[in-house]
């Protein structure tokens, strides 16, 4: 379901496609802000099957959604970045998070594949533990996020 | 009033567990359902909202606002549950009885990791029944015992090998619970 959108640089040769000076990045959007995250944290897009609520105390973890045979908790991402989100015009991006597969409810916008420059992927530690730091892609400056350590690492004692 | 259905999951082998399903506000919750005692009409509890069945009493305890669901206005399907073991009982009004279901264990699955709040106490785990997802309330909590681990497990219900076909009426209740079978009516109390 992704659309590829392959920087002209992996279009190189074998070899020079292979080296590691390409970070291969999906951009999304939640609640139209768009978002960066590695492609290797990313296991899959589907539609947005709604969410079964479960009363809880953990911030941003509020609801399961089906899949497959059992079901899959959900990362309230546009909840974390003060939005709202359409559930009934959506879609569903499974994470591989540390935890285990996670849910994250983005815009019906597909997902685009981007072969970024690892020059124009900037980390950053800030305040913020789920934000990675900054990338170019498709010609935008984009927030990156920490999918797979999503709402790990605030949780952390100090 | 009977229950609105009784259904089996398919058992392969093992162990199952039988839950009382019921609504409350949105979420369907799961209870063991070993210790109901009975599901009547919430107008038969007294005037200080404890409820009395076959001499025991069973105090009230809100447990929607305990769960921090928000449940609905009372309507005709509200019910009030009566739920006890030989240590506690209570009275809790759900917005709905959706009936009871006999679930092999292999299908319970716990709480996801990221939840890591409280609701690790109130909540075991859940269940993908026919038509929603169940989730199990922790029994023991319900009642406001002290908590316990694998607390699922002695709620169990061994099988032998066979296929039961999905619709099957009942299934057979252990030897411990054949000896106290458990009431559920929404007979008049008191």
């Amino acid at each position: 379901m992704l659309r590829a959108q392959l920087h002209r640089q992996s279009h190189t040769t074998g070899s020079r496609a292979a080296h590691p000076r390409v970070q291969n990045l999906v951009v999304f959007s939640v609640a139209g802000q768009r978002l960066a995250a590695r492609t290797e944290e990313i296991g899959g897009v589907l539609p947005w099957p709604g969410t079964t609520p479960v009363p809880s105390d953990t911030q941003f973890v509020t609801s399961l959604i089906r899949y497959e045979d059992s079901c899959l908790p959900v990362f309230d991402l546009a909840a974390k970045l003060q939005a709202t989100v359409r559930e009934e015009h959506s879609l569903c991006l499974i994470v591989k998070h540390v935890d285990g597969p996670l849910a994250i409810c983005i815009d019906a916008a597909v997902p685009s594949l981007h072969a970024v420059p690892r020059s124009d992927v900037q980390y950053q530690s800030g305040l913020d533990p789920d934000l990675a730091g900054s990338c170019v892609a498709g010609g935008e400056q984009l927030p990156l996020i920490n999918l797979a350590t999503l709402g790990v690492a605030s949780r952390r004692p100090a | 009033m009977s229950l609105r259905g009784q259904r089996a999951v398919t058992i392969s082998s093992g162990h199952a567990i039988r839950f009382l399903i019921t609504l409350i506000g949105n979420s369907s919750v799961a209870l063991p359902a070993h210790w109901v005692r009975g599901i009547v009409m919430p107008g038969s509890a007294g005037p200080d909202g404890v409820a009395t069945w076959a001499g025991a009493h069973y105090e009230p305890t809100d447990l929607a606002a305990r769960l921090k669901v928000k449940s609905r206005d009372r309507s005709a399907d509200t019910r009030l549950v009566l739920y006890g073991n030989e240590e506690a009982s209570r009275s809790f009004v759900v917005d709905r009885v959706l009936g009871l279901l006999d679930v092999e264990r292999a299908q319970i699955h716990p709480l996801p990791t990221q939840f890591r709040g409280r609701e690790r106490e109130r909540l075991l785990g859940f269940f993908v029944a026919p038509s929603c997802v169940a989730l199990i309330a922790n029994p023991f909590w319900a009642l406001e015992l002290p908590l316990r681990p694998q607390a699922l497990e002695m709620f169990a219900i061994r099988f032998p090998e066979r296929e039961v076909e999905d619709g099957a009426p009942r299934l057979p209740l252990p030897a411990a619970a054949m000896n106290e079978p458990v009431p559920i009516s929404s007979g008049t109390v008191r």
